[in-house]
């Protein structure tokens, strides 16, 4: 046990190498990729959040936005990466722990009222990813602004909207959640256990084509997991619980 | 001189005093350099220099006395005294005088004992009759330390004003916490670095928190925090950031596995927490209200359900009720809870009490 006094050659304990795989994607300063977790890396053409990009996350309100959007931060949060979540009103501080945040890194500005431009820039930056809702439709210059922002300090901006046409700005990435069903409630029994949700990927990048991906919003444990189930043929069972890729 | 705000002194549960107490010692250092935080409410800073700079002490009182009730906004009074030694320029404070260079062993002659904070030396003193700390001074050196040892030695020398510091006058911890309300440390140092360290990127946030809550106040900017209870709300609340950590290890709350608690709902938890619940209503199928009766059972199945006054939804499931009868020892809360789903596929958390229902959160 000794300690290095010297700052530019701090010696670095060996980690665990199950943390080091997770720790190199936000720790090497060079990388332009934020680490997803599993379940929604296919959702991107690169497999991971594209730093100074931009993700539209759409859909109707209670339909799993707000837990998809959030989940894109949780990887990149428990690997040691600030985060920020603005305009995103009243957040459940259990389901994102249960999301996998780790509430040390996240910071929230749940109500920034007319300065929500203001404050997302503020971060854009500061730290490795923000979500940000804007209330009803943003103003094109100010979504030109922050998506330009987001580009020049590397931050990767997720904007959560309720329909598509909400950011007047193409994304870089658009994903659409629809026909999300809840699973495990009956009339008067069981509990919520997960909501299975159609999530439509369309990106920017020329390569990709656009693809529907099924995930639980969220499984049974509060993380978000990819559904076995083959697209074409969504079975919907209010008994069977829902499994947990892990 | 010193500078006492005694309504900061004592830090509450939102850190409210803290961020105050930062604001004066910033307001007082656009005055003066040289301001020396001492603890919670009360910072020195030397005289001579700028009382001359001002045009003499009363001077420096009045412009001190004004911005630091500026910054203060209405957060009670300030004391300002001067004096030589810290020990008689808080007392100096406390009385709000001024005394000349030289004079402070006079001044301190007639506080009681009290102001040393040493009450067994001052109870055996009293037994002797002494009870000011110029009676106290009064006694030679060397008898002091051949009857109470080296501690009261040293307030022997305080009270004499040959020394002007007394163990236990300076906070320790004031440095860092003025330093956390400031964002110039992360909330949770021990645990924010990767290797317990603070990198560049907990240095980058930090920075930028406490420009937005310059900006929107200090109560817009929030970190979640997990808590014990079969609330939702209790379980994980945000408060302001670099609000002061309950508990002894802040960090380690916030890792820490959920413990298990009868009544709590498993996972998953509402994505949306609700700070105000809303007002609603749930009727069954002939359009009475749902009730949850003594049995913890429902009066009837739920059909339709309305949400602060706004349309009826139809309810395609549900599940529940838990009973959560908190604080039953005092009976004063019978509430449960109730998962519905409505017709769109939207699924909420109840909570049903005193015969009303509430919006408590949302699964979005």
């Amino acid at each position: 046990m000794f300690v290095s006094t010297d700052q530019g050659g701090r010696a670095k304990p060996d980690l665990p190498a199950e943390l080091a795989a997770r720790a190199r994607p936000v720790s090497t300063a060079a990388s332009r990729l934020l680490p997803l977790p599993d379940a929604l890396a296919a959702l991107f053409p690169d497999g991971a959040l594209r730093r100074g990009s931009t993700t539209l996350v759409a859909g109707s309100p209670g339909g799993g936005t707000t837990t998809l959007a959030l989940a894109l931060l949780s990887t990149v949060s428990a690997a040691g990466g600030w985060c920020a979540a603005v305009g995103v009103a009243d957040p459940g501080v259990v389901a994102a722990v249960e999301l996998g945040l780790d509430l040390r890194r996240v910071v929230f500005v749940p109500r920034p009222a007319g300065a929500w431009a203001d404050a997302t820039g503020e971060l854009l930056g500061a730290v490795e990813a923000v979500v940000v809702r804007p209330p009803g439709a943003a103003r094109p210059v100010a979504a030109r602004r922050l998506a330009a922002r987001a580009r020049e300090r590397r931050t990767a901006l997720v904007v959560l909207v309720d329909h598509a046409g909400g950011w007047p700005f193409g994304p870089d990435v658009s994903l659409t959640v629809r026909d999300a069903e809840w699973e495990g409630v009956g009339e008067g029994h069981g509990h919520l256990q997960g909501r299975l949700a159609a999530v439509a990927a369309a990106a920017r990048h020329p390569a990709a084509s656009p693809a529907v991906h099924r995930l639980w919003l969220p499984s049974s444990d509060g993380s978000v997991a990819a559904s076995p189930v083959c697209p074409a043929s969504p079975t919907r069972s209010a008994t069977t619980a829902p499994a947990t890729t892990a | 001189m010193a500078v006492c705000c005694p309504l900061l002194q004592h830090e509450g549960e939102r850190g409210e005093e803290a961020r105050r107490f930062s604001l004066v010692l910033r307001a007082a250092d656009e005055l003066c350099p040289w301001v020396e935080p001492v603890a919670l409410g009360s910072c020195t800073l030397p005289a001579r220099g700028p009382s001359r700079f001002f045009g003499g002490e009363a001077r420096l009182v009045d412009q001190l006395g004004a911005a630091v009730i500026g910054a203060l906004d209405g957060a009670g009074p300030v004391q300002i005294g001067a004096a030589d030694g810290l020990f008689a320029a808080l007392l100096a404070a406390r009385a709000g005088v001024i005394v000349p260079p030289g004079g402070s062993a006079t001044f301190l002659s007639s506080w009681s004992l009290a102001v040393l904070r040493r009450p067994d030396l001052a109870v055996t003193l009293q037994r002797l009759g002494i009870h000011t700390l110029g009676q106290f001074a009064a006694l030679p050196a060397r008898h002091v330390l051949a009857r109470f040892g080296g501690e009261a030695v040293l307030c022997h020398r305080v009270a004499r004003a040959e020394v002007g510091e007394l163990p236990g006058l300076r906070d320790p911890r004031i440095g860092h916490r003025l330093r956390e309300v400031r964002g110039e440390l992360p909330d949770v140092t021990p645990q924010a670095g990767f290797f317990g360290g603070t990198s560049a990127g907990d240095l980058r946030a930090a920075g930028a928190v406490a420009r937005l809550q310059a900006r929107l106040g200090p109560e817009a900017v929030l970190t979640g925090r997990l808590g014990e209870g079969r609330d939702p709300a209790d379980r994980g609340r945000l408060v302001p950031w670099g609000s002061r950590p309950e508990g002894r290890h802040p960090g380690r709350a916030a890792c820490r596995a959920p413990a298990p608690w009868p009544g709590r709902l498993p996972p998953p938890s509402p994505m949306v927490v609700l700070g105000d619940p809303l007002a609603a209503e749930l009727v069954d199928r002939a359009g009475r209200p749902v009730r949850v009766g003594a049995t913890g059972l429902l009066s009837d199945a739920p059909a339709r359900l309305s949400i602060a006054g706004g349309p009826w939804r139809q309810v395609r499931g549900w599940a529940g009720p838990w009973p959560a009868s908190e604080r039953w020892w005092s009976g004063r809360r019978r509430r449960a809870r109730l998962q519905v789903v409505d017709g769109g596929g939207e699924a909420v958390l109840l909570a049903a009490e005193r015969g009303r229902w509430w919006l408590e959160g949302r699964y979005d």
